[in-house]
């Protein structure tokens, strides 16, 4: 690249690999100057300087190191070989051309030996014994003056960029940590929201004690987030039924949660317009809605024109607790589970069905299951059977079948329990990536 | 050139080829720029037919059903058919647990699926 560059500037460039190279060059034809690496092999550009200045045809010839000056010593061997100037590297090679320039405007003396004396040079406590002409003294000196002149003015630009960037620096920091200031406050507030919204879930989930004569009952619930789509509850609807149910709402996080709560609203024991499971007759009594009919109305109240995608699974039911009459009805829920009392295998009650809100004007379908006093009823979410381990691989139906056979002789409570610590046991390490809920129910009347 | 993150699109004579890039549609930020970019794909066109092709798709949420249910809305209220292909068992397991099976119409594959289009 120096070489094109030196071309284009008029002269004639001759390359030697090395040293010894390079003086074999010159000695051929007499060049006007000569440009030298320090670092070279078979010859050093010291000791090519050293050569050529003892050539007395070479002797007039400027000569130009090309040194990195990273040590003072550099200047004494410099000196020594008889160097006329130094260009520090890294250079530009206008700098370099500017330096040659004025080297051939003014040729060097032709017989310099009488100026020249023995010099006694201390550096680094080691004493170099210089033989040098006053006029390559002056000149080195000027071009040691010139390079350091020259590295300052490199040093004020890159010092003042510097400043530049530094003040930009601080703008940004400022800039930034007031915009980590907002983002505390939006996530306090987010934080505060969300555990408001929390609570307002967990007053959808049946009380830690919650117990209803005629029966015993067990439930579990995890949510995978802090929200959940899952929620599941167990009540007295009167005096002789009890509603128990899963819903299982689409997706995670805050448009899942609050789909559950306004669905929770319709889903409630008490009174009220609202309520869809509970109406007070003409007659003052309480009227206990089908199962099927919730579904089918919870359909129609959550059909929108513009569906968002956002649905739900429920099974719901409703327990008779004289006979033990137990009518159910699912909208795209997994299978009711049934643990029978007398043994004999888990039996998997499934039903085909949509999901709720998924497609307009279904009629739900409802089942009723006569069961025998001790057996147990369970409802989940899909989070138990699809619960994944660490290959991907679902807990499945067979397992959770096995788990609930497993804890037949001990108390409901114990097979709830044991189903979840299954599950979890199942997705180590990484623990259930869906919500998971379980509710567990015997009829002993 | 395919201008789209999470959908490979194609035609074949009116029919519009979507299928999904992803092995696992599963994150809720995977779901929304798919949701965005079908719809983008079919927005324009009216009463357009799609047959989504489910080849590459391992694992699939349920949020995913929601989405499909969207576009058969939107597609069927446009006087277009929405198809799917390409469903692993394992993910038409979720299809079954909430009968959509039964809604959808679901083929084996895109030569299949394309010759019920006709």
């Amino acid at each position: 690249m120096l070489i094109r560059r030196l071309e284009d500037a008029g002269h004639t460039v001759r390359w030697g690999e090395n040293g010894a190279l390079a003086l074999a060059l010159a000695k051929e034809r007499r060049p006007d100057i000569i440009v030298s690496d320090i670092e070279m092999p078979e010859m050093t550009g010291y000791e090519f300087c050293k050569a050529a200045k003892s050539d007395p045809s070479l002797k007039t010839v400027p000569f130009i190191l090309l040194s990195t000056l990273s040590d003072p010593i550099d200047i004494i061997r410099g000196l020594d070989s008889g160097a006329d100037n130094y260009v520090t590297k890294p250079y530009e090679p206008d700098y370099l051309l500017g330096r040659m320039n004025s080297l051939l405007a003014s040729p060097l003396e032709s017989a310099d030996d009488g100026s020249a004396a023995m010099l006694e040079v201390t550096l680094q406590g080691q004493k170099f014994r210089v033989k040098a002409g006053r006029q390559q003294v002056l000149n080195l000196l000027v071009s040691t003056f010139e390079n350091a002149v020259a590295k300052n003015q490199e040093l004020v630009v890159a010092n003042q960029d510097l400043s530049v960037a530094r003040d930009g620096l601080q703008k940004s920091n400022e800039e930034l940590s007031t915009l980590n200031a907002e983002i505390s406050r939006i996530n306090a507030h987010m934080v505060r929201d969300l555990k408001a919204a929390a609570k307002v879930q967990r007053s959808l989930l049946p009380a830690d004690d919650v117990e209803i004569p005629g029966t015993t009952i067990a439930w579990r619930y995890v949510p995978c987030q802090g929200l959940a789509g899952d929620f599941l509850n167990v009540f007295p609807l009167d005096d002789e039924h009890v509603g128990l149910f899963v819903v299982d709402v689409s997706g995670h996080g805050v448009p899942s949660s609050l789909m559950a709560v306004t669905v929770g609203r319709f889903l409630t024991p008490k009174v009220s317009d609202q309520s869809l499971l509970v109406r007070q007759g003409a007659d003052g009594r309480i009227a206990v809605a089908r199962p099927a009919e919730v579904a089918t109305q919870l359909n129609r109240l959550f059909q929108a024109d513009d569906f968002s995608g956002l649905y739900f699974t429920l099974l719901y039911g409703v327990l008779h607790l004289p006979t033990g009459r137990f009518d159910y009805c699912s909208g795209g829920h997994p299978a009711l589970v049934r643990l029978p009392a007398a043994g004999g295998d888990v039996e998997f009650h499934a039903t085909e069905s949509f999901p709720i809100a998924f497609v307009p004007d279904v009629e739900y379908e409802q089942k009723t299951l006569q069961l025998v006093p001790g057996d147990r009823l369970f409802l989940y979410s899909d989070g138990v059977p699809e619960a994944m381990d660490k290959d991907r691989n679902p807990y499945g139906d067979d397992a959770m079948a096995a788990c609930i056979a497993e804890f037949r002789g001990a108390p409901v409570e114990a097979g709830v329990k044991g189903l979840l610590e299954a599950v979890e046991n199942w997705c180590q390490p990484n623990g259930p990536l869906d919500d998971v809920s379980i509710l567990g129910v015997e009829w002993r009347p | 050139m395919d201008q789209f993150r999470r959908i490979q699109t194609g035609k074949k004579g009116d029919i519009h080829l979507v299928q999904f890039k992803d092995k696992k549609i599963l994150d809720d930020t995977v779901l929304d720029e798919i949701r965005t970019e079908v719809t983008q794909l079919i927005g324009k066109a009216s009463g357009p037919d799609v047959l989504l092709d489910f080849s590459n798709v391992e694992f699939m949420s349920s949020a995913m059903l929601g989405l499909l249910g969207q576009l058969h809305r939107k597609i069927s209220s446009g006087h277009g058919r929405l198809k799917m292909c390409g469903i692993r068992p394992e993910i038409l397991t979720v299809f079954k647990i909430t009968n959509l099976d039964k809604l959808f119409s679901i083929h084996k594959d895109a030569p299949t699926a394309l010759a019920t289009f006709t």
